[in-house]
């Protein structure tokens, strides 16, 4: 893709183009400001656009996420720059000077995702985007629904064999692509930076990586999108279709002993979707999840909790102990059984884990002379949490999203719509200071 | 007898009872699949013309899925919409045609099963009549 | 004519049940449709290329879109037609999820054909479809913020911030709503009150914020862009400028010889009719209760600011927009219902932390000492039997953290919880955590009602099959049950009824969607916010409070807003003006015009809403709507009702 020239002063840069920062950047572009979008992967929204149906409604995710992702690229006021970061912001006496490095992809954007090059490139990778289910070229285009939906080249895993360049319709393979970087001002900025998955190798006893049928809920989620891998749900490690299926809630989430507290709040939810997805998915399964309680506290949710009971789901109280495999690839699961008080076990032939999210401290990093506090758990910390919950500890910049904190997608819209009135008002404030004839 | 498939003309209204109807299909509360949807912004802006026009074209029955006292405009609309009703049924009753083939009950936004049942027991009653004919 | 037609799988939502591909043989048959395409999302960006390029390569007249509920993309499509250059009215969508795939998938021949009616009768509309222009009405960049509780302060400030007027308007003679009554709060340890004085010396400082309090909106009228309120409100019988003369009103307290029970307290206290719930309270004048007021002039004695002769006045306020903000009601516990009102020392979530604040040393209640205290948790909240399934959200954390509070206050007590789970979501976790470190104790349960409440010698026990213990039957002596009442929608919300705001199957204030548009409503101008729309925490409440801040100040503040042109017209030369049309118009929208020499009727097309209310009154059938038009109408009929 060609570089895009940035402006030279934005009103706000927002950092992370998940829906938190979607969401900001539209309001904040539909008020009139300029916005520079950054986003360190090669599309823009997060998680959420990689997501299968969504509690308690079951919308479609990508029907959701996919017109505010194109309204978020078209939009005159916003410049939307992906595969690039943001360095070195440093606070101004008004205002923050930043480093904007756009990266590499080696396409160009003449790139119409014929997806040609994808079929010609021999070299094949882990596909990051399916979580590891599937794997990818060292070409491709990240998912079907990105935006842009542009190829790119993971150079540290291309041969340079050229293949590529020769199929090429509209010639826009440039393996001569150079970084660019600029110099950028802003005089806000949002944090919306998102947040990180659990990784449960480091639980070894529920033998995450070495236990083939051992899935984590990101890699269901990616199984049971409509543009899903394998067009069915099946347990990796023999292909057969599973019909006895289990969730571990609460993996690495409510656990001291990973250094995490304190609850995800969206996987009692998730895995509640997930089974009634299943459940319709595969009419003769078993779906069981095993837990310490059900959060289900959002509007909505409690029904929808009950919605999937009503519809057999099991709801099994009790942590998970210990996973192990047999000979066949079914796991044992030896838990304590908190209705009888005992310690049971029991046999399944996919085991879930629902897996907690974690704070991304990229946002630590980025600015050079001033500092974004954190809470007691990374997060970004708010300073005045129950009236401004915006407002974070450097005057000048916000926080929207799961930058602050666990949170679901309704709450997420929510907190970016507080955030983009907070840095609104600012804007107001300052600008009034500036340019009192404006005002 | 089960070839018989009565076909409904539903009227919804944009902000009541259309979205009541969505929500039956996303809770998969099945109805039958020659139900048909034609949607206007209120009940009480259905001409009983359209109304005849359909009975005309060959739909067996009408219903109209109405605001009721939940309609965004105003608070007339029940009986305005009863209004069309009754002069339908006037219309009706000039071409000997049996007035129960056109039906109007009150939708609330989130009303799908109301709006489920009703469909079913009209289109059950549609088919009686047919049969009846039939014989 | 060039019509082009998109069907979209939605993933395996449409294809699952419908049969694409016979679809789309069947529709490239149809007269005047140049394109047929079948789509994996059409609301994806390239599919949106797609058909802009379609558009404007093929020279397409219209096109229509099969996909989900328009209520979801209907904008989408109708920007995509506005980018290639195509009049957005020009194209029309089919919903073939909600209405047929999703709603058959019992059924995929009859979805299958359903899917093809729907989208040839799409078609008969596309080839009738007019090209119409958005109508450019005036906005008063003000907005009518109700309730002044922390999510009403809360947009108001942010509001005034961004350069838009607000009046904010408190039913009660003074402001703060629900947090000023709850002391200590999770999860920072500030109080209500401490909150609500800053908020109340921030608001003051802004001149485009009027406040009134014991205010009400009586009557609205208008539509977004400007809309006319009425508000009464009531008097205070207190002169406002002796607000400096306070020792006065104090003596005027102490002499006013009526005592009522005191609502602010939950019952737990008296007041007098002359009163303040608290000495900080704002605005700081108090406020006389005219309904328990005997008139008998004891207060005019000792302060001059006294002025029992105001009245009730009434302010026209026009608006463009307005922002509900109107909270919650605790849930009142039915009499019985745990013990309540029946056994003795048994109070509310509401009432403890009211009594908490009355106990400075010592935490008694009713003449006892408290030790044991049991909460019963989901009053009123996640009921199998009730009306009210939903969880009420914050009541969890609420009361982990005032077990806590209690504990550090008066030491000498022990906490016995009764749940049904613990949902102390995310970060608020830590406090259960705490909760069970001092060594409380929880007991969880399945059952509905959760546990039994008993009386044995004037001492309420406690009954519980625990879960948690096997089933094991437990039972405590309580000195105290605390009730953990939930969150209730506000009853006589009477702007709620003005307004004619939509509530889900909670009750609560219902938004267009959870997601995409979580602080608006159906109704355009008119944002909901903070607990309205249901059980929020304080912080999740005034996120809300600014996002709706956000969208209101969006739509008001450019001092224009864009309509739908989907109104109706008259047919001058049918018309005979009879007048119909005019009185059932909901809008006053008709006005009477010559034409030719005769009288007709015109439309006002900045008033009219296109609810065509007035379409089948005309006796001479002179009137239509856009994009509703007969020929529209009638052709989709013919198309639906014809045999396959």
């Amino acid at each position: 893709m060609k570089m895009r020239e940035p402006k030279k002063h934005y009103d706000v840069l927002v950092v992370g183009g998940g829906i938190a920062g979607q969401e900001t950047a539209l309001n904040l572009a539909n008020l009139g400001y300029k916005v520079a979008l950054v986003e360190k992967d090669y599309s823009i929204g997060g998680k959420m656009i990689l997501l299968s149906k969504v509690f308690p409604t079951l919308d479609c995710a990508a029907c959701i996420t996919t017109p505010k992702v194109s309204e978020t690229a078209r939009h005159p006021n916003i410049d939307v720059f992906t595969y690039s970061e943001v360095e070195g912001i440093y606070k101004q006496e008004k205002g923050f000077r930043f480093t904007l490095r756009q990266k590499p992809r080696y396409v160009t954007e003449d790139c119409t995702g014929c997806q040609l090059c994808e079929q010609v490139c021999p070299v094949v990778v882990e596909d990051e985007y399916q979580y590891g289910l599937v794997g990818r070229k060292a070409i491709f285009i990240p998912h079907s629904i990105a935006n842009p939906r542009i190829a790119a080249i993971d150079i540290e895993h291309c041969t340079f064999c050229g293949l590529c360049e020769n199929v090429c319709p509209p010639k826009c393979i440039d393996f001569t692509q150079q970084e660019r970087v600029d110099q950028v001002y802003a005089t806000a900025v949002v944090l919306a930076t998102g947040y990180k998955l659990f990784d449960p190798t480091i639980i070894r006893r529920y033998g995450y990586g070495k236990y083939k049928n051992v899935v984590t809920a990101m890699q269901m989620e990616r199984q049971l999108v409509p543009t899903r891998p394998f067009n069915n749900i099946l347990r990796p490690g023999d292909g057969k279709v599973p019909d006895n299926i289990a969730y571990v809630l609460c993996t690495g989430s409510r656990d001291v002993t990973v250094g995490n507290p304190i609850c995800s709040q969206v996987c009692c939810m998730y895995s509640t979707k997930q089974a009634q997805l299943l459940m319709g998915a595969l009419p003769m399964a078993d779906v069981t999840l095993y837990y310490i309680n059900i959060r289900a506290f959002g509007k909505g949710f409690c029904e929808f909790y009950q919605q999937a009971r009503a519809m057999g789901v099991g709801y099994v109280k009790g942590k998970v102990g210990r996973i192990w495999e047999k000979g066949n690839g079914n796991l044992v699961l030896r838990y304590e059984d908190i209705e009888t008080g005992e310690v049971a076990e029991a046999e399944h032939d996919l085991v879930v884990l629902s897996i907690g999210i974690l704070p991304n401290k990229d946002y630590q990093k980025l600015f050079k002379n001033v500092k974004v506090d954190q809470d007691p758990y990374s997060y970004v910390k708010q300073i005045d949490e129950l009236t401004s919950p915006a407002r974070t500890s450097v005057d000048g910049v916000f926080v929207a999203g799961t930058a602050s904190g666990p949170m679901d997608i309704p709450d997420t819209i929510l907190s970016a719509g507080a955030a983009s009135s907070e840095t609104a008002s600012y804007l107001c404030k300052v600008y009034k200071e500036i340019q009192p004839s404006l005002s | 007898m089960n070839d018989i498939k009565p076909k409904i003309l539903v009227f919804s209204t944009e902000k009541i009872s259309d979205p009541a109807i969505d929500l039956a299909g996303l809770l998969k509360m099945y109805y039958p699949a020659t139900v048909y949807t034609i949607t206007v912004p209120c009940s009480s802006s259905i001409k009983p013309r359209w109304i005849m026009h359909a009975f005309d074209a060959g739909f067996d029955g009408v219903f109209i899925a109405a605001d009721g006292t939940d309609c965004p405009y105003s608070e007339n609309c029940t009986e305005n919409t009863s209004n069309i009703v009754k002069q339908t049924q006037d219309l009706m009753r000039q071409k000997a045609m049996d007035t129960a083939r056109l039906k109007m009950a009150a939708i609330c936004s989130v009303c799908s099963e109301a709006f489920v049942r009703q469909i079913k027991t009209f289109y059950d009653y549609l088919i009686n009549q047919k049969q009846n004919e039939n014989a | 004519m060039k019509i082009g037609v998109y069907i979209c799988h939605c993933g395996s939502n449409i294809a699952d049940h419908v049969d694409i591909e016979k679809v789309r043989e069947t529709i490239g048959q149809q007269k005047d449709v140049f394109l047929v395409k079948d789509v994996m999302f059409a609301c994806s960006d390239s599919s949106q290329k797609e058909m802009v390029e379609d558009i404007q390569s093929q020279g397409l007249d219209a096109i229509v879109v099969a996909s989900c509920s328009p209520k979801l993309h209907l904008p989408t499509f109708r920007e995509v037609a506005r980018r290639a250059g195509l009049n957005p009215y020009k194209y029309i969508q089919v919903n073939i999820r909600e209405q047929c795939s999703w709603a058959h998938s019992n059924d995929h021949k009859g979805a299958t054909d359903k899917a093809i009616k729907l989208i040839e009768a799409g078609i008969e509309k596309a080839k009738r479809s007019e090209a119409l222009e958005p109508i450019k009405i005036d906005a008063i960049n003000a907005v009518a913020v109700v309730g002044a509780g922390i999510a009403g302060l809360r947009a108001a400030i942010e509001l005034a911030d961004m350069g838009t007027d607000v009046y904010l308007i408190e039913r009660e003679y003074f402001i703060g709503g629900r947090i000023t009554q709850w002391d200590e709060l999770f999860t920072t340890n500030q109080t209500g009150r401490e909150i609500i004085t800053k908020l109340y010396h921030q608001l003051i400082s802004y001149k485009n914020i009027t406040l009134f309090t014991g205010a009400e909106i009586v009557e609205t009228s208008g539509s977004v862009g400007n809309m006319e309120i009425k508000v009464r409100i009531k008097p205070r019988y207190v002169k406002p400028d002796c607000v400096f003369d306070m020792d006065k009103f104090e003596k005027a307290i102490e002499v006013c010889p009526v005592e009522v029970e005191d609502e602010f307290n939950f019952g737990l206290t008296k007041r007098k009719a002359i009163y303040k719930n608290y000495p900080g309270e704002f605005p700081e004048v108090p406020a006389i209760d005219h309904d328990h007021c005997t008139r008998c002039g004891e207060c005019l004695k000792v302060c001059e600011g006294i002025d029992l002769e105001q009245k009730e006045e009434f302010i026209n306020l026009n608006v463009g927009a307005i922002l509900l903000a109107t909270g919650f009601d605790p849930y009142e516990p039915k009499e019985g219902e745990y013990g309540y009102g029946q056994v003795p020392n048994v109070i509310t979530l509401q009432q403890f932390k009211r009594l908490i604040e009355l106990c400075p040393d010592e935490l008694v209640y009713a003449g006892r000492k408290i030790h044991n205290i049991a909460y019963i948790y989901c009053v009123g909240s996640r009921q199998q039997n009730g009306p009210n399934r939903y969880c009420s959200r914050y009541c969890c954390t609420a009361a982990m953290h005032t077990a806590l509070l209690v504990k550090q206050k008066y030491g000498d007590i022990r906490n016995f919880h009764f749940t049904r789970g613990i949902r102390t979501y995310g970060k608020q976790e830590h406090i259960y955590h705490e909760a069970l470190e001092q060594g409380d104790v929880v007991f969880q349960s399945f059952n509905d009602p959760l546990c039994e409440v008993g009386e044995h010698n004037g001492t309420a026990v406690v009954k519980i099959n625990d879960f948690l213990t096997r089933g094991k039957p437990m039972e405590l002596e309580a000195d105290l049950v605390v009730l953990i009442t939930g969150m209730v929608p506000r009853k006589n919300n009477t702007i709620a009824q003005l307004l004619k705001v939509p509530v889900g199957r909670d009750h609560f204030f219902n938004e267009v969607h959870l997601k995409l548009r979580p602080v608006e409503t159906v109704i355009d101008g008119v944002f909901i916010s903070g607990a309205s729309q249901g059980p929020k925490n304080i912080m999740e409440s005034v996120n809300s409070a600014l996002a709706a801040a956000s969208k209101a100040n969006n739509l008001v503040k450019k001092g224009f807003i864009s309509i739908e042109p989907t109104i109706a017209f008259v047919d001058a030369d049918k018309c005979q003006w009879c007048d119909k049309c005019a009185q059932v118009c909901p809008f006053d929208a008709f006005e009477q015009v010559d034409y030719n020499g005769k009288q007709v009727a015109r439309v006002i097309t900045s008033l009219c809403k296109g609810c065509g209310m007035c379409l089948p009154v005309c006796p001479e059938d002179a009137l239509q709507l856009h994009n509703y038009t007969d020929r529209q109408i009638e052709a989709m009929i013919e198309d639906l009702a014809k045999a396959k």
